[in-house]
């Protein structure tokens, strides 16, 4: 594949829509920091380096989208939980709304291109 | 899980994540190390190979990396919620409704705020102690001890045998300079509280609009 698109922007449009995807990785339930940062990366394109995935976990949980409690595993050492918050929950459904408006125009331009 | 347990080539790892994080704070500093460190015992069975070992260092990414993501600004900042807008009033006038305890909710919530800076924390603790009940409880103090006995009334005069009219006080006087400084005092009493209320609520908003 030819590298001609800009590496930058990529990083910079992951950046930007990761954190919505651990918020919706909690929707249904808590997880652990090893879990969560494991299912992230096993999709590829989506994240260049597991550990930068916990400052970004540490940055939810302080801005109150998820809360924390570490828990005894049954193998190992003690892991880490997160689950949604009240104020998590509302994030995450007005960003879902606002992506599939972002994501219908995106490919509404690149379907034309792709025609002319 | 015990560091010693580790993969050698994970403790050297950790070791390096360690002293590149020596700048960020020590709070954060300490997360970042333990959720590394337990993303290591996860990822390495006790007696992973040394290209294990490396694959899963590979993944995690250098450690300036890391600690330059864990560096950066808040990317969703904290928004002032219930526990903001309950903490002034509960400062300014919960000592009024219920004595004591009612500033100290104010307190905790203040406290237990992620908006507030801890200067902002300090002004609103400490400007002033208990809100405008503390104000009111001075300014009762204040009048009680201004209190002074006096009597009037009609007296027979033992010199004349007439009587007379009579009033007389131990009240002292106070001067010019007294009353000045005492007014002064009674209006900061009620304006200080009153000021660090309006500098916590802009404080909140401030917060917002760097969000």
């Amino acid at each position: 594949m030819q590298r001609i698109v800009d590496q930058g922007t990529l990083s910079q449009l992951r950046r930007g829509v990761i954190e919505y995807c651990v918020l919706a990785l909690l929707r249904d339930g808590e997880r652990y920091g090893f879990e969560l940062v494991r299912t992230l990366s096993e999709v590829p394109g989506m994240v260049t380096s597991e550990g930068t995935l916990y400052p970004l976990l540490s940055r939810l949980r302080r801005a109150g989208v998820v809360e924390t409690s570490w828990r005894e595993s049954p193998s190992g050492p003690p892991r880490r939980y997160y689950r949604l918050t009240a104020s998590g929950r509302s994030v995450l459904e007005a960003f879902s709304g606002e992506w599939v408006s972002f994501r219908n125009a995106v490919d509404h331009f690149l379907e034309q291109e792709k025609a002319v | 899980m015990n560091a010693a347990t580790l993969h050698p080539l994970a403790r050297d790892y950790l070791k390096r994540l360690k002293k590149a994080a020596a700048v960020l704070p020590r709070a954060r500093r300490g997360e970042l190390l333990a959720e590394i460190e337990s993303h290591l015992s996860e990822a390495l069975p006790a007696g992973a190979s040394d290209a294990e070992a490396l694959n899963v260092l590979d993944r995690l990414g250098e450690p300036e990396e890391i600690v330059a993501e864990a560096g950066t600004g808040q990317v969703l900042a904290p928004r002032a919620g219930l526990n903001e807008w309950l903490a002034i009033p509960f400062l300014l006038v919960g000592g009024l409704i219920i004595p004591v305890i009612g500033w100290f909710v104010g307190v905790v919530l203040l406290w237990s705020s992620r908006i507030w800076t801890l200067r902002d924390k300090l002004i609103g603790t400490l400007i002033l102690p208990g809100g405008l009940a503390a104000s009111a409880f001075l300014f009762l103090g204040g009048a009680g001890m201004q209190t002074c006995s006096g009597s009037s009334g009609t007296r027979r005069n033992p010199a004349t045998g007439k009587l007379e009219r009579f009033s007389e006080s131990n009240c002292p006087s106070y001067s010019t300079l007294h009353v000045t400084l005492a007014i002064i005092a009674a209006i900061l009493l009620v304006v200080l509280p009153i000021l660090t209320s309006i500098y916590l609520g802009r404080r909140t908003t401030r917060a917002e609009v760097a969000a």
